[in-house]
């Protein structure tokens, strides 16, 4: 039993591996929306294919370590074939191995990009900033991260 | 004429009655097998005998099939490619495919070679009508990374392959250097994509997720319409004209659209020049200047364009636009959306681009959908547009109501 044993502990004592991003689709979306209604939510899509989103992806680990309570959902949503160990691996990497991962269930399907942002074309990365009213902010491109500072912390006085 | 008419009026039906049962919303997953049912992205290539060939990418492999009848059935599919893990399927990505004055049938595609997203442009040719294709094979030797393949055939039967090559990207970053996007490669063979000429570079700084269009001047010359990367990361597009076969002239800016981004816009654009000579282009921006998909011609061999003219509803989201010109007419289609339909909408000039007839609904579908094509056999044009829920089809353009 002993070895048994020893493999167990020895799993327990390993980091949590990021669970695999679960697809979103147009229901997802919806559901997503509703659940995170009234909070300040930031949903960033990127892909593993997008050079600049790479380049990107560690500020927003940063981002995240310095506001554990942000609401940070990250998105795959790259249509090159994605392998799910590869995309935690990457977030890891990043720093963002806790944050919220799903993948696009279809990036093939223009309507699903519509219903997410009917100005959105695929380009990447793009992020949504959401605000407590559900008004969109729609940041096209890397990201200024000082205006997103600004946006939380205006989201944060408004609660107030 | 009428069997088109047919066709192109049963594909208009309104689809909410067969919706439900084509599943549109259905996740990719389950389609896993190498048929075009699986696919995302079909390009087509008509021969000289008049048999329209298809390329894809499904199941992991590159397949091609002949369909004799206009699209409507399709020999049995042929392996072009073993089955190679993650071939770029990307949303600009797709197997190219040309046939060149020999018969040849020339099938190139780019594939990602490590987990750092370093892609191989492959080449396969059919010397025997398409029975069997000779084993796929490096364009390059460069060991850099190459996407967008782009093949045309030539008048003298000739292939030019141009691509987005980050030989240059890493030549600086070995510097210290971290410049952004790519270079435009461009090479020629003579022995149906068998071997091509050394790899040269035309252009140093270009989008790298972006598709290219490709053509010949009246003078047999290459021109390429491309997402160039401008000073201050701006992605507007250029054109350049080569001067003769290997020599490739000065970038042209197509339009000052001053879209300055470090997004990947994953939306190339397409060119075609017609037997007058008119260069014309259809490309999307985001720009400060202008939003949305434009049209543009020059009579000058691309050395000037005319002011770019707005296509589509904006409300729909107008994208992924084709141009191509056949004798007496100039063909312009992209694909709109509303979240629900997706609808191909048309538009034709008769005067070599001056002026356009109002646009129109050709085709619509209730689910996923690739870019639509425009293709020609030489006299007339096609709408070719894969679609998850209604299949692949080909409409002609003329008869189409």
């Amino acid at each position: 039993m002993r070895p048994l044993l020893l493999a167990a502990l020895l799993l327990l004592s390993l980091p949590a591996l990021a669970a695999p991003p679960q697809p979103l689709d147009q229901p997802g979306w919806a559901a997503l929306r509703s659940a995170h209604a009234g909070q300040p939510t930031i949903v960033h899509f990127w892909g593993l294919s997008c050079g600049p989103c790479l380049v990107e992806l560690p500020e927003w680990g940063a981002l995240l370590r310095q506001r554990p309570g942000l609401d940070l959902i990250v998105v795959e949503a790259d249509q090159v074939e994605a392998r799910p160990d590869r995309i935690a691996a990457v977030l890891d990497k990043a720093g963002l191995g806790q944050a919220k991962s799903r993948t696009l269930a279809d990036p093939f399907d223009d309507r699903l990009r519509y219903r997410i942002d009917a100005g959105w074309a695929g380009e990447l990365p793009l992020t949504l900033l959401i605000g407590r009213d559900g008004t969109v902010t729609r940041v096209l491109g890397g990201a200024d991260f000082a205006a997103v500072r600004r946006w939380l912390n205006q989201q944060t006085e408004q609660h107030r | 004429m009428r069997r088109f008419l047919c066709l192109a009026l049963a594909l208009l039906i309104p689809p909410g009655a067969v919706a439900a049962e084509h599943h549109p919303d259905r996740p990719r997953a389950s389609c896993a097998g190498p048929t075009l049912e699986c696919a995302t992205a079909a390009t087509p290539v008509f021969a000289p005998d008049g048999g329209l060939w298809l390329a894809w990418v499904a199941g992991g492999m590159v397949s091609v099939a002949r369909s004799g009848d206009l699209g409507r059935t399709f020999a049995p599919a042929v392996a072009v490619s073993p089955v190679i893990e993650r071939i770029d399927a990307g949303p600009d990505a797709r197997p190219q495919i040309v046939i060149d004055g020999s018969g040849r049938i020339v099938v190139a595609f780019a594939y990602f070679k490590d987990d750092n997203w370093n892609a191989q442009v492959l080449v396969a040719t059919s010397v025997d009508g398409g029975a069997t294709f000779a084993p796929p094979h490096p364009i390059t030797d460069d060991p850099a990374s190459q996407r967008f393949p782009t093949l045309v055939a030539g008048r003298a039967g000739d292939i030019f392959a141009a691509w987005t090559d980050k030989r240059t990207v890493a030549a600086a970053r070995a510097q210290g250097l971290s410049p952004a996007g790519a270079a435009l490669a461009f090479a020629w063979s003579k022995d149906g994509g068998a071997s091509f000429t050394a790899a040269r570079i035309a252009r140093d700084s270009t989008c790298e997720c972006c598709r290219l269009g490709v053509g010949f001047d009246s003078g047999d010359r290459p021109v390429i319409l491309f997402r160039a990367l401008f000073e201050g990361g701006v992605r507007d597009h250029g054109v350049v004209t080569f001067s003769d076969s290997a020599n490739p002239g000065p970038v042209r800016r197509v339009s000052d659209d001053d879209w300055a981004t470090n997004a990947c816009p994953h939306q190339g654009p397409s060119l075609s020049i017609a037997a007058s000579g008119t260069y014309h282009t259809a490309w999307f921006t985001q720009g400060r200047i202008r939003q949305g998909l434009f049209y543009a011609r020059s009579t000058h061999g691309g050395e000037r364009f005319s002011t770019p003219m707005a296509l589509g509803t904006a409300a729909r989201h107008p994208s992924r636009p084709a141009v191509l010109a056949v004798p007496g007419a100039l063909w312009l289609a992209w694909k709109e959306t509303d979240g629900q339909d997706t609808t191909i909408e048309l538009m034709v000039s008769r005067d070599d681009g001056q002026t356009w007839s109002a646009p129109r609904a050709i085709a619509r579908t209730a689910g996923a959908s690739d870019h639509p094509l425009l293709v020609g056999d030489g006299h007339r044009a096609f709408l070719s547009w894969l679609t998850r829920a209604d299949g692949y089809r080909l409409i002609p353009l003329e008869a189409a109501p």
